[in-house]
């Protein structure tokens, strides 16, 4: 990751040549030498430049704008969004842009206390929608409508996540989320005998024990931490079991939950270890890039690090859809970066601008993040597989997978329903990892725990009710 | 003086213990020279270092120096270390004096009272304190957010209790004819206090100086949910949005960003022991 | 010594200093200050949770509806907020018997002049030194699930050459435990041992504070007192229970306070760790109300959930602190 120096300065510079093009506007091409400055400065590490005294076009300012995020788990993309594209759009628009960062655990921390307070941050974008919120942020539809005039519809699985259609109000405006492809290891798997990697559970669960023997067990979390959340409700809906319904009601009590409970108790019983009880949400990662295991449910985060770290691992890292279940493919977004702008906001105007203005032209923070950014609108970046076909990391052309798991396997959290704030709760307290964990070793079985956390999840349910959200 | 046997037995507990006890350091120190390849490698022996893979290397300080603004946080925990030590001695010092010697049999009720504040979790109080800190009349439209001035205000509501206390306890080891022969010398009370009492109560106001600086460092909840601005962040949540990216821990910065600012404290906790423990035993026993 | 001018030349200034001099005025402008500091940032918020408590506030709202002791209800009945509750008492007190173990071991043998005293000295204070949230982070990587370098030396040929030496044959064959080396203990993973794990780290991180606090206490024992238990034969086992350890027991008392209110308010390691994991079997009351409360949007809940440790710590710390005193006295 580390390992960027002067690769990694190139690297933007060819970036921001191709966003330019969409980005900026012609008073911003004669200032090009000076942001490539900032950009050159940036990428060698001095990132306290960004809130230098920064040149507008008129004198007066129309104000400032600030703005609440992630640490961007690319550090480029961060150089990008803070130091090129705000200072670019600033000066374009008249408003100093000021971002501040903190590690996406520790974000909702910061962002209660501001809610709490009624001050702080114009906007703050958190990593899955947060609709427990919606008292305190503006109604985002103005955002969805301009930007739908001009790059057509929102995608289903942004709408589902921001839109509440009992108040019927957005309650987030989501620029962009991460596809969750299955990350898999080719020679790992070829030895195993199954060469055509994990194309449905059942191949999985076939696959797993060879592979554990062989050293490189299937590593699906059962932990408290977000990718353990992500991987088991995708794995749910595969098998026909979801949350709540379409009118959010708890349908968790089904055969089809006993039955994903009894297939991950058997999966990890015969293909996975204990480490998958301890995992944090750097853990998989660091176990696929120690060549210990052979899947994974992740972001491209993973064979992104690798091909910093270790091209060799990169090369035979694959990407893949969902696998199959009985229910089909239904896989989740892995990251829902989702904007909410405060009704305390100073500079709601230009917050609202800003994001208009940012996804309608994403191509740059597409390019930027890897491919971790996937617009939410997907007519704001042209040429989607062209972009993803070009990426020139071996084998070319894997990370093509990307575009299939955007169109067709990418649900929401809380899918067929929306995300409403009992399903946040039901994350944030990671209870289905509980649910799962405690059938994989065996502390419950698979009835108790279906009729268990049905009046669970039902409590909370009918907490948020009452309180008119749901 | 002592046995043979006594002076092995001291080594018989003490060493296994300063090795327990230290080892995570050691273990810190030795991660933070380890390139990204040696660290995610399992069969790799972890008390050496693979060449081959670019081990030992210090990437991970230069790193950690020049590319972020890890300096800039060690001096912002020293400001609001200093600041915060400053102010719980201008509060709890004259209300440990007034407790232990003025008010009498209320002192010793009320000393236990202000103790009690600070039993408080953080959890129940940083939510409520956000709202103060953003409304704070100084500082702006914002308040104190996102200024270190958040913190120097926050900080002594967890010091001070504990503060005053403890000097309560001390002053009233302090005999009061010593401050009886001053008053019949005809000086004021006010500098009696200043002259006579503070600087024989220096080992306790040592104490307070000590554990008052290693509470400021141990915060994490309040510095986490007042500061945003990278340049005004303290080590803790510096190195946690800085070196924790998404998903990925950069370990080796993590364990250099720790031993920095422990090694070297460690030493002057040391060096100041024994006036600490001093303070303490006037403090805490009386 | 201490020159004062005489009351002739007192100018107006020095006449308004002179209610000082009075202790009506003298002790509430001295407490003053503190009280007031305290009250507003301590007594105020802690009055506003009060308020939320009882509410169905969420998010980001000041209030809510009125709910009574609903939150306290629904909290007591959640499995997840009776674990965390039993968490709690077990990591306090288990972490304060460790401490109060090696604090007083190490404290005692720290008395005597040994040579290398002091850096031994240096080696023990260095937990105190770190910084809470970094050294937890440091324990995270030593109990990873892939990395952890304990399980490394459990399981890995430790004699280099030919001869073998695993340290889990000694481990299997001693203790009634069994260690694979191919599925090494997850320290995180496994309810019981990420309950040692917290308290370890707990244990780690207190055990140097109350070696001071110890050494302050024994520092304390007027050596007369040390000079009648020698004349009158009073050696070792003996002495130490019936001179030292009645000594100390103030002593012990205050470093156990103290290890209670650290441990039982902390949330940092806990939230570091395990985030309450694996499934949900490792919360603290500070640590479940941050979820719910703050993560999960559910203020009232949060608030409930942390106001339930208010009144044991201070049940806990009054009783301490009349027994701290009262032993002394007598």
């Amino acid at each position: 990751m580390k390992a960027q120096g002067k690769e990694g300065v190139v690297a933007d510079k060819e970036r921001v040549d191709v966003s330019k093009l969409d980005e900026l506007t012609r008073r911003d091409l004669i200032k090009r030498a000076g942001a490539g400055v900032i950009l050159v400065y940036g990428g060698l590490g001095a990132k306290s430049v960004a809130y230098g005294a920064p040149k507008y076009a008129k004198k007066e300012l129309a104000g400032t704008l600030r703005i609440l995020q992630w640490s961007h788990f690319v550090p480029a993309y961060d150089r990008w969004f803070d130091n090129v594209y705000t200072k670019a759009w600033g000066r374009a628009n008249d408003t100093e842009v000021i971002v501040d960062h903190v590690g996406q655990a520790d974000l909702p921390g910061r962002v209660s206390s501001e809610a709490f307070a009624g001050r702080g941050h114009d906007m703050v974008a958190l990593l899955a929608p947060a609709p427990q919120y919606e008292d305190q942020v503006i109604n985002h539809n103005e955002i969805v409508q301009e930007v739908s005039r001009k790059r057509g519809k929102m995608k289903p699985v942004a709408f589902r996540s921001c839109y509440n259609p009992k108040t019927k109000k957005y309650h987030g405006f989501p620029d962009s989320y991460a596809p969750d492809p299955v990350n898999w290891r080719r020679d790992y798997w070829q030895e195993a005998g199954f060469g055509g990697g994990p194309t449905s559970w059942d191949v999985v669960l076939r696959a797993a024990p060879r592979l554990r023997s062989a050293g490189h067990p299937i590593g699906i979390g059962m932990s408290n931490e977000i990718d353990s959340n992500m991987a088991l409700m995708a794995l749910m809906m595969c098998f026909g079991s979801f949350i709540q319904n379409s009118k959010a009601q708890v349908t968790l009590n089904t055969k089809a939950t006993r039955e994903v409970l009894k297939f991950a108790r058997s999966l990890f019983k015969n293909g996975m270890s204990n480490e998958i009880f301890a995992w944090t949400a750097a853990s998989n990662n660091q176990g696929f890039l120690a060549g210990h295991l052979s899947m994974a449910l992740n972001a491209i985060s993973i064979p992104r690090s690798a091909e910093l770290s270790n091209r060799d691992l990169a090369s035979k890292t694959m990407l893949a859809p969902i696998p199959k279940g009985p229910n089909g493919r239904l896989g989740l977004e892995h990251v829902m970066h989702t904007y909410m702008i405060w009704k305390f906001a100073q500079n709601k105007k230009m917050a609202v601008k800003f994001l208009a203005d940012l996804e309608i032209k994403y191509t740059g923070a597409f390019e930027n993040s890897k491919f971790y950014n996937f617009p939410s609108f997907p007519k704001s970046v042209r040429n989607i597989p062209v972009r993803l076909a070009r990426d020139a990391n071996t084998p070319t052309g894997k990370y093509k997978i990307l575009g299939t798991i955007s169109e067709k396997y990418t649900k929401n959290v809380g899918y067929p329903g929306f995300a409403n704030a009992a399903i946040g709760e039901i994350f944030d307290t990671f209870l289905i990892p509980q649910m799962f964990a405690e059938v994989a070793q065996d502390k419950r079985t698979p009835d108790d725990a279906a009729r268990d956390y049905q009046r669970r999840l039902g409590t909370i349910f009918t907490k948020w009710r009452r309180r008119g959200k749901i | 003086m002592i046995t043979l046997r006594e002076k092995l037995t001291s080594y018989a507990i003490l060493g296994p213990f300063a090795i327990v006890l230290a080892f995570p350091f050691y273990w810190m120190l030795w991660t933070s020279f380890k390139s990204d390849q040696d660290l995610y490698n399992v069969e790799n022996i972890p008390f050496s270092f693979d060449r081959k893979l670019g081990s030992p290397t210090l990437h991970n300080y230069s790193f950690l120096f020049h590319e972020t603004q890890y300096l800039t946080w060690v001096r912002n925990t020293a400001l609001v270390g200093v600041a915060v030590v400053l102010i719980t001695l201008v509060l709890a010092v004259p209300a440990g004096y007034a407790l232990a010697r003025v008010s009498g049999r209320w002192g010793q009720g009320m000393g236990v009272g202000i103790f009690l504040t600070y039993l408080v979790p953080p959890t129940l109080l940083f939510l409520p304190l956000s709202y103060v800190i953003s409304h704070f009349p100084l500082g702006g439209q914002r308040g104190l957010q996102d200024s270190l001035w958040s913190l120097v205000l926050v900080f002594p509501s967890f010091t001070v209790p504990f503060s005053t206390w403890l000097l309560m306890g001390f002053f009233k080891t302090i005999p009061r004819e010593l401050e009886e022969a001053a008053r019949v010398d005809g000086a004021s009370r006010l500098a009696t206090l200043a002259r006579i009492v503070f600087p024989v109560s220096l080992p306790g106001i040592l104490t307070v100086v000590i554990f008052s600086f290693s509470l400021v460092l141990n915060d994490f909840v309040y510095a986490l949910s007042f500061i945003t601005t990278s340049s005004s962040k303290t080590i803790s949540i510096g190195i946690f949005t800085e070196l924790i990216r998404g998903d990925v821990f950069f370990w080796q910065g993590l364990m250099a960003a720790t031993l920095i600012p422990t090694i070297p404290l460690a030493f002057l906790y040391n060096i100041f022991l024994n006036r600490f423990i001093a303070g303490f035993t006037g403090g805490a026993f009386r | 010594m201490v020159a004062v001018a005489g009351p002739r030349q007192r100018s107006r200034g020095r006449r308004l200093l002179d209610v000082f001099e009075h202790e009506r005025y003298l002790a509430p402008a001295l407490i003053g200050p503190a009280i007031v500091f305290i009250a507003v940032l301590v007594g105020g918020p802690l009055l506003l949770s009060l308020y939320l408590s009882l509410t169905d506030a969420t998010g980001g709202s000041l209030g809510g509806k009125f709910v009574g002791k609903s939150n306290f209800t629904g909290a007591w009945a959640d499995p997840n907020f009776r674990r965390a509750l039993r968490n709690t008492v077990l990591f306090t007190l288990a972490s304060q018997a460790v401490v109060l173990l090696c604090a007083g071991l190490i404290a005692h043998a720290l008395t005597r002049p040994i040579r290398g005293k002091w850096i031994l000295r240096l080696l023990i204070l260095l937990p105190w030194a770190a910084p809470v949230p970094l050294s937890t982070i440091g324990w995270l990587w030593i109990y990873d699930s892939l990395f952890s370098v304990v399980n490394w030396t459990l399981v890995h040929d430790l004699m280099p050459g030919g001869a073998h030496l695993y340290l889990y044959k000694i481990v299997n064959a001693v203790t009634p435990w069994t260690i694979q080396p191919f599925n090494p203990p997850q320290w995180l993973g496994d309810p019981t041992l990420a309950l040692g794990a917290i308290i370890s780290v707990h244990a780690w991180r207190i055990i140097p504070f109350a070696v001071v606090i110890f050494l302050a206490g024994l520092a304390s024992i007027p050596s007369e007192v040390e000079d009648a238990a020698k004349v009158d034969g009073a050696v070792g086992l003996k002495k130490f229970w019936y001179v030292t350890l009645p000594l100390q027991l103030p002593i012990a008392t205050v470093a156990v306070l103290f290890g209670i209110v650290f441990t039982a308010t902390d949330m940092t390691v806990v939230y570091i760790l395990t985030q309450g994991g694996p499934f949900n079997s490792t919360h603290m009351l500070t640590t479940l109300s941050y979820f719910v409360g703050i993560r999960a949007g559910s203020l009232g809940e949060g608030a409930a959930i942390s106001l339930y440790l208010l009144p044991v710590l201070v049940i806990v710390a009054v009783l301490m602190l009349r027994f701290a005193r009262k032993v002394e006295v007598s």
